[in-house]
């Protein structure tokens, strides 16, 4: 009698590489052949995946349309099998695929359209934190702001699309026409992060998202004042990073802030 | 045994995201929830704060998918200590999972795979359980999936097979209504021979569901309204178990959540007509 083991492992070859050696395993129904009937945990295995992959990045479905993304649903089912409990998690290298793949590469924008979905999914349900208020921030003393360093929220997260991407995914989201794809001149940083239980993204320009780098490393804010300085001439240097930090904390994105020793 | 035995919940619906909002603003007539746990072992978020609101207002039962107490490969160990943080957040009523596999070398199939009904996979399933419920601190509660295959090399038939696992286990049954249909049509087996078969002792909830019809075969969809001939076998369900928590299970095409009130509307009828309304009353 064939082992437990070896006939799951049959099983499984059966699902996921249409090996038919399992059917030698299973009977006929009274109403149904047997290649029928494995048939129905084959043809499951994918509608599911594909369904989970079509849900989890709705507006890049929607931007490929039906058939280009069963093509894409199809390849990458077949080259990730999931390796995790939840089907949350299976279509988390689909960005990576998408850069790698050959014919979807050449749409650079489809990638990025894929991280950002995925930014914002991870958002969603990330750890929790309380978003730094300005009321703490009003607590420290003007001697101390030179050596105060931020903690981002734990959900923010940074990318830099070369691509109009966010542009077209703002677009479909408003269920709006999609603007044509092209390269942006410079590079877009965008920041994503949950606030108030919602995922929420929004581009940076180039100083701020310099400056939001820097503290999400750890810089001190007088060291983040001497960089914006830099970046764009010292002329209202202290007021832009303050604006910056002030909009951070309107927005959510931070959840600490503490005087360096 | 009987002493520990999990109570009566009554009348329960699937949480599903599309309800949140209705079951947080109004108070529908559902007397208890069961959630799917591996949607809810993230890390914060909305999943998790709406949880904790629902939790306070009604009893909960987590119901997993991805535990595989029957695979072949190690215990995913992380699994189950993200399970078992969940449960101490939770303090679910019950924990349930299935009686299947879902993959083998790390891979998830993200389905609910069959087990030959031999002495080797009761031995093994039996061993698995046993080093789940040390681990969880608690016992389990396993339920009948549907099946589109046997196997030559099965030795007994499911309701064997699942009664002795709850037997040497130690563990709490699920028994689905809708599979026990489903798996019934698709193999020849009557179903009246597995009702019969199982242990009444260890039975503590109902799945009742819909599903799809293919002629010679029925797929286990959970996307229909409760055909006529599963109520029939709920009907005998509740006869031959008497008050068991019972549960609508509807996982895709959601209709909105007055529908599904409506269908548990419909079981409760059924357990009154079948009980009496004193008995149910008292089991409540």
């Amino acid at each position: 009698m064939t082992s437990l083991k070896a006939l799951q492992e049959s099983f499984q070859r059966g699902i996921l590489a249409g090996d038919d050696a399992i059917l030698s395993e299973v009977k006929d129904s009274a109403k149904e052949r047997r290649n029928a009937l494995f048939g129905v945990y084959r043809n499951a295995y994918v509608l599911r995946l594909a369904e989970v992959l079509g849900e989890d990045y709705e507006h890049l479905h929607a931007y490929l349309g039906d058939s280009s993304f069963a093509r894409l649903a199809k390849s990458y089912i077949a080259a990730h099998p999931s390796d995790r409990p939840s089907v949350r998690d299976f279509g988390r290298h689909v960005p990576n695929f998408l850069k790698q793949d050959a014919g979807f590469a050449k749409h650079p924008e489809l990638a990025e359209m894929a991280s950002l979905e995925k930014a914002l999914a991870d958002a969603f349900d990330g750890p929790d934190a309380e978003p730094l208020g300005l009321a703490e921030l009003a607590l420290i003393a003007p001697e101390d702001w030179p050596r105060l360093v931020f903690k981002p929220h734990p959900t923010a997260c940074g990318l830099v699309f070369r691509t109009n991407a966010a542009d077209i995914w703002s677009a479909l989201r408003d269920e709006n026409a999609p603007p044509k794809a092209h390269v942006l001149p410079e590079p877009q940083a965008i920041l994503i992060w949950r606030y108030d239980l919602m995922a929420r993204f929004r581009p940076l320009g180039p100083e701020e998202a310099m400056m939001w780098d820097e503290a999400a490393s750890g810089t001190r804010f007088g060291v983040l004042c001497e960089t914006v300085a830099t970046f764009a001439g010292e002329e209202g240097a202290e007021l832009r990073a303050a604006t910056y930090l002030k909009d951070w904390v309107d927005m959510g994105t931070l959840a600490r802030c503490q005087v360096a020793r | 045994m009987g002493a520990n035995k999990p109570p009566f919940l009554g009348f329960g619906l699937g949480l599903r995201p599309q309800h949140y909002a209705e079951i947080l603003d109004g108070s529908p007539d559902v007397d208890w929830f069961e959630v799917i746990s591996e949607n809810y072992m993230v890390e914060g978020g909305q999943p998790l704060r709406i949880l904790d609101q629902i939790r306070e207002r009604y009893p909960v039962v987590m119901h997993g998918v991805s535990l595989s107490i029957a695979s072949t490969s190690p215990l995913d160990m992380d699994y189950l200590a993200r399970l078992k943080a969940l449960a101490a957040r939770v303090d679910p009523v019950w924990i349930s999972d299935h009686l299947c596999w879902t993959g083998v070398h790390s891979v998830n199939l993200h389905d609910l795979l069959p087990i030959p009904y031999t002495q080797e996979a009761l031995d093994h399933v039996v061993q698995r359980v046993t080093e789940v419920q040390d681990f969880l601190g608690r016992r389990l509660t396993l339920e009948n999936v549907s099946s589109y295959v046997t196997f030559g090399q099965s030795e007994m038939s499911e309701w064997e097979f699942v009664g002795e696992v709850a037997a040497r286990a130690d563990c709490w049954l699920l028994f689905d209504v809708n599979n026990v249909y489903v798996s019934a049509y698709n193999h020849g087996f009557a179903a009246d021979d597995f009702l019969i078969g199982v242990p009444r002792d260890r039975i503590v909830q109902f799945h009742v569901a819909g599903h799809s019809h293919e002629e010679s075969h029925i797929i286990d969809t959970h996307d229909h309204p409760v055909c006529d001939k599963v109520w029939d076998l709920y009907r005998s369900a509740v006869a031959q178990f008497g008050p068991v928590s019972t549960m609508i299970e509807r996982d895709d095409n959601i209709p909105p959540l007055a529908d599904l009130v409506d269908e548990l509307d419909h079981a409760r009828g059924i357990a009154r007509e079948v009980l009496g309304r004193q008995r149910l009353a008292a089991a409540e």
